[in-house]
């Protein structure tokens, strides 16, 4: 443990470069974030302090804010219902493949490209069937003409494709974590179990899905966090579009700072994606513990 | 009864497979197609004869090679300070005997929970006043501080495991602080730098969104960010655009199907530890 007695101008060295960097490019700007979201402030006029009037403005006035809200809740939603699928997938994998690395790493793979990449491959694959679109091909070659559509502009439907491009970029890199998960357990526990008669998918039941629950944890949060902050894939795929039908808080945020310029209702935004960040992460935290508690 | 249920599982486990790498398999055709063949809508088909004029094209239109060499250069300078600054706090933290060091940790512990994008409009402002928008700075400063809360959490989790006899014999005969540092602890720690070499690579190589904000010079363009570039400019040679992603994505693959299992378990550390 902690057993060096260094003179403070030691321990400066080691933590300040590091520490200042960190505090001014990372907390400065969020305080500032924060007093940028009392102002009225565009590109062309003087900032003017007014209050708490753009959260005003945010909650009851912009019909974009709570829709924005909503779709970035589907998304984490939609994620952390992909992780229990990909624990399955990996208690089956742990018991049937002997060698199973080679086939995680082949899941893996869309984990590692950018989502610039991913976003406009995917979005190649949605277009309609005379622009090359996979999907729309696939369908007319099944014989499912009524089913194809032009999967993006939809208003209704384009939210779940960009829901699903994600579940289908992550499925490796949750299935790995879980995988390891369930590799780490004993395998005399599972011999136990046998003698006890508890095998195949009793022995998943019991021993396995319970004891998994801290890894199962991680991946809830990582795609709970993940989601919340859910923009570049929605950023390249539609930017929000169409009319906002798939704008999430961050992509909602961007827009107004950025390109409709208002600075000061841009930083409310922020700021209050900044404080979902924290209450939902901690929030989470207290329900697993609760459910540790339970279980362990 | 066993061997029905291992087919039934190596169905499903081979159908994740054609979901997971077909789109990918999908995107080289493509890239070798002419436009005529890709618009025919016979999506299955195989390139009659490789277009390699796609990836002429590609190479020729977008600043390939200029893109590439911006994300090497603005990457390794992010890894090598990265290392540099998380492990002097890492150490200073795990085994200096200091009051303020869980306050030190806490306030990397916060930064971990905070959205990055939510920085992004009054870094633009800070950048501006500090002349430094526009230029390679204003992507790796950034990059560093939202690569080190999770390179110090795994760096001081390793070593706090590290036996303290090692430090007090070497303080015995003489050694530094700084000295112990380099020429003991920085070796020991060599796997878990690794590991937030490679975490850090994957997030830093893929980012796009500071880079696109922070950015406008077409010289100092990332890979992602070209390759958006790319394809919203040359948005009617299909085949070129293909060609264009193929290329964009190649470097990271190589570096994969090279070091697989190191990034596999790499990541999965940097999540578990997270």
């Amino acid at each position: 443990m902690n057993v060096l007695k260094v003179p403070a101008r030691t321990i400066a060295v080691f933590v300040l470069p590091c520490l200042i960097l960190y505090i001014g490019l990372v907390f400065v700007p969020i305080l500032v974030a924060v007093y940028d979201s009392l102002l009225d402030w565009d590109s062309i006029n003087k900032a003017k302090f007014i209050g708490l009037d753009n959260f005003k403005t945010m909650l009851f006035h912009d019909t974009n804010f709570w829709p924005s809200v909503r779709h970035t809740l589907g998304y984490a939603v939609f994620s952390m219902l992909e992780i229990p699928v990909c624990l399955f997938v990996a208690a089956l994998m742990n018991r049937y493949v002997r060698k199973a690395n080679t086939l995680v790493s082949i899941y893996f793979v869309p984990v590692i490209l950018s989502v610039v990449i991913i976003g406009q491959l995917w979005k190649t694959i949605y277009n309609p069937a005379d622009m090359g679109g996979m999907l729309n091909g696939i369908l007319n070659s099944l014989g499912l003409e009524s089913w194809t559509r032009s999967w993006l502009t939809e208003p209704k439907i384009a939210m779940y494709c960009l829901y699903f491009v994600s579940l289908w970029q992550y499925f490796g890199y949750h299935l790995l974590i879980q995988y390891t998960g369930v590799q780490n357990i004993p395998t005399e526990v599972y011999e136990a179990a046998k003698i006890d008669g508890a095998e195949g998918f009793k022995a998943d039941w019991y021993i396995t899905y319970p004891m998994v629950i801290p890894i199962f944890k991680i991946s809830i949060v990582l795609a709970f966090i993940g989601s919340l902050q859910a923009f570049d894939l929605v950023w390249v795929m539609t930017g929000g579009g169409p009319a906002h039908a798939t704008d999430t808080i961050s992509t909602h945020m961007y827009t107004q700072s950025f390109l409709s310029l208002k600075y000061g209702y841009g930083s409310a935004l922020a700021t209050s994606l900044v404080f979902i960040c924290l209450v939902f992460t901690v929030f989470i935290n207290f329900v697993f513990k609760k459910v540790e508690a339970k279980y362990t | 009864m066993a061997s029905f249920k291992k087919g039934l599982v190596y169905l499903l486990l081979s159908i994740l497979v054609i979901t997971q790498i077909y789109p990918l398999f999908w995107l080289v055709m493509y890239s070798l197609k002419t436009n005529e063949e890709i618009l025919g809508s016979n999506f299955f088909s195989l390139p009659s004869s490789p277009q390699w004029a796609n990836y002429k094209a590609a190479y020729k239109g977008g600043h390939y090679l200029q893109y590439l060499g911006n994300s090497v250069l603005v990457t390794t300078v992010t890894l090598l300070c990265v290392i540099v600054l998380s492990a002097m706090v890492a150490y200073a933290i795990s085994r200096f005997k200091w009051k303020l060091g869980g306050v030190v940790t806490l306030v990397f512990l916060l930064g971990m929970m905070i959205p990055m994008q939510a920085t992004l409009l009054p870094l633009m402002v800070m950048f501006k006043h500090m002349h430094i928008l526009n230029t390679r700075w204003s992507l790796i400063l950034p990059y560093i501080t939202f690569s080190t809360p999770i390179a110090v959490f795994i760096l001081s989790g390793f070593m706090r495991g590290i036996p303290a006899e090692i430090e007090e014999s070497a303080f015995m005969d003489g050694a530094s602080v700084y000295r112990i540092f380099r020429s003991i602890i920085l070796p020991i720690s060599v796997p878990p730098i690794m590991t937030v070499c490679i975490l850090t690579f994957i997030t830093i190589w893929n980012e796009y969104i500071m880079a696109a904000t922070f950015i406008s010079k077409e010289s100092l363009k990332t890979l992602p960010f070209g390759v958006y570039t790319f394809v919203s400019q040359y948005n009617v040679n299909y085949g070129a655009i293909g060609a264009f992603l193929i290329l964009g994505a190649l470097p990271v693959l190589l570096v994969y199907f090279v070091l697989s299992e190191r990034i596999t378990k790499g990541m999965v550390a940097g999540a578990v530890k997270g």
